[in-house]
């Protein structure tokens, strides 16, 4: 059997008691462990006297290569506290995870196996007390890498959704500015901020209802031009200062074509505007 | 090496592969029996008599078995399913199985062992894991029936308005092609 190594307690192992270790997990190697993985060991315990023993516990712990008296990993000693006649034996379990934050490199691994006999007598055996090495295992994909890149694909698609409104907004602004000084030549960049007191910006309508509005007929002139015209008034010349701009066009439309009303509210409003005198 | 092969030494590791224990759900126990020793093991025959038959059934697999010969440095593996009857429920102790082998081919003695000991595990009522794990659909169900209104009124009313507008404006067409 093996000796029990310089243990605080002076703890021996019975002659009666064989004891046999086997890794099961990992199933192949005895000297080498994965780090982040589950070890699971069985030890045969085999009562070869005449005497009943009581297994009590086991642990199992990593210790400093170099000297095994200086504990690095202490795992839990599980009580199984079983009773062994004499002439028989039994199997016990172990399992154990090994922390990734092990590097690879080899490591003391002891097993202590506490049991005593029927006069009370306590033994220890060291099944377990061999280097071992910790492995790191290469695996291919692990969770933080797969999800590194996912949140890196996330990334690059908010910058090409940026990058893709950044450059259509920029091309509507030309597009809409040149149609405009087209239509209306009084609508500039270069006008004052302070000549269009409303500030409505009407890019946002689609193209065919700002030609529709601009060749409209009936209204000779845009609401556009009406509101820079407007710009112009003094403030209390209207003093409703309804807007009208909200109306869809067939409502001004049909409100023009009234045969009652012979100025339509936007004329009216326009020629006040002006300053005329027919309001 | 002077010394003679070693007798057939048995580990027999019982395992409970389930990770949810439930009343009236399968149960897998699996056996695994290793051969360390030097010499063949023969007439291996375990028998498990630790799910009684008035708390489990036995669904699959048979909890005695008998292996001829166990070849040394060699493994096989024995699995059962057992399942606990209506009504058991709550902490149970899963205890060792009984091992009997002839240590080699000549040996006249039988070899008494315990497999391992899986140890305690609580059995889950079937009410308890259908509240954790049932997929809940007539809740949900309730849930979509309950959330229905405030979703569907607002788009009514917003489906009205847009579909009254849209009628003017292709009324408006028609009487530009005129």
């Amino acid at each position: 059997g093996d000796d029990d190594e310089n243990e605080s307690l002076s703890l021996k192992a019975s002659p009666d008691i064989d004891t046999f270790f086997l890794f099961t997990k990992p199933a192949q190697s005895t000297s080498e462990l994965p780090a982040g993985k589950e070890v699971h060991f069985l030890v045969g315990f085999a009562n070869k006297g005449t005497k009943d023993y009581v297994v009590d516990s086991m642990d199992a712990s990593f210790r400093y290569a170099q000297d095994f008296s200086f504990h690095l990993q202490n795992f839990t000693a599980i009580a199984y506290n079983r009773v062994v006649k004499p002439k028989q034996e039994m199997t016990l379990a172990y399992q154990f995870f090994v922390s990734d934050a092990y590097s690879a490199r080899p490591y003391g691994f002891t097993v202590n196996l506490f049991y005593r006999d029927v006069d009370g007598n306590h033994y220890l055996n060291a099944v377990f007390n061999e280097t071992v090495s910790i492995v790191e295992l290469d695996e291919g994909l692990d969770g933080e890498t797969f999800f590194l890149y996912v949140f890196l694909a996330a990334v690059f698609v908010l910058v090409a959704v940026v990058a893709q409104q950044f450059f259509v907004s920029f091309s509507k602004k030309h597009i809409s500015s040149s149609l405009s000084s087209l239509t209306s030549s009084s609508r500039s960049k270069t006008e004052t901020g302070t000549s269009n007191p409303n500030d409505v910006d009407y890019d946002w309508l689609p193209e065919e209802t700002l030609n529709s509005l601009n060749k409209s007929p009936k209204v000779r002139q845009s609401p556009r031009q009406r509101r820079v015209k407007r710009g112009t008034e003094t403030g209390t010349s209207n003093p409703n200062d309804v807007d009208y701009d909200w109306l869809p066009e067939e409502t001004l439309n049909s409100l023009n074509k009234s045969p009652k009303v012979r100025q339509s509210p936007r004329q009216r409003r326009v020629k006040r505007g002006t300053g005329s005198a027919d309001d | 090496e002077e010394e003679a092969t070693t007798p057939a030494r048995l580990l027999i590791e019982k395992q409970i592969l389930n990770k949810y224990l439930v009343e009236s759900r399968d149960i897998v126990v699996n056996y695994n029996i290793f051969n360390v020793g030097q010499s063949p093991a023969i007439d291996v025959h375990i028998s498990d008599n630790s799910f009684s038959t008035e708390h489990f059934d036995v669904i699959s697999g048979v909890l005695k078995v008998t292996v001829a010969r166990l070849a040394p440095g060699t493994n096989i593996t024995h699995t059962s399913v057992v399942r606990p009857k209506a009504g058991i429920w709550g902490r149970f102790n899963f205890t060792a199985g009984e091992v009997t082998y002839l240590v080699n081919e000549d040996s006249k003695d039988i070899q008494l062992g315990y497999t391992s000991e899986p140890g305690e595990g609580f059995i889950v009522s079937l009410k308890e894991f259908d509240r954790r794990f049932s997929p809940h659909v007539l809740d949900w169900s309730a849930f979509v029936v309950m959330t229905l209104p405030s979703l569907v009124i607002p788009f009514l009313l917003w489906f009205k308005s847009k579909s009254k507008y849209e009628s003017i404006v292709s009324a408006k067409h028609a009487n530009k092609k005129h």
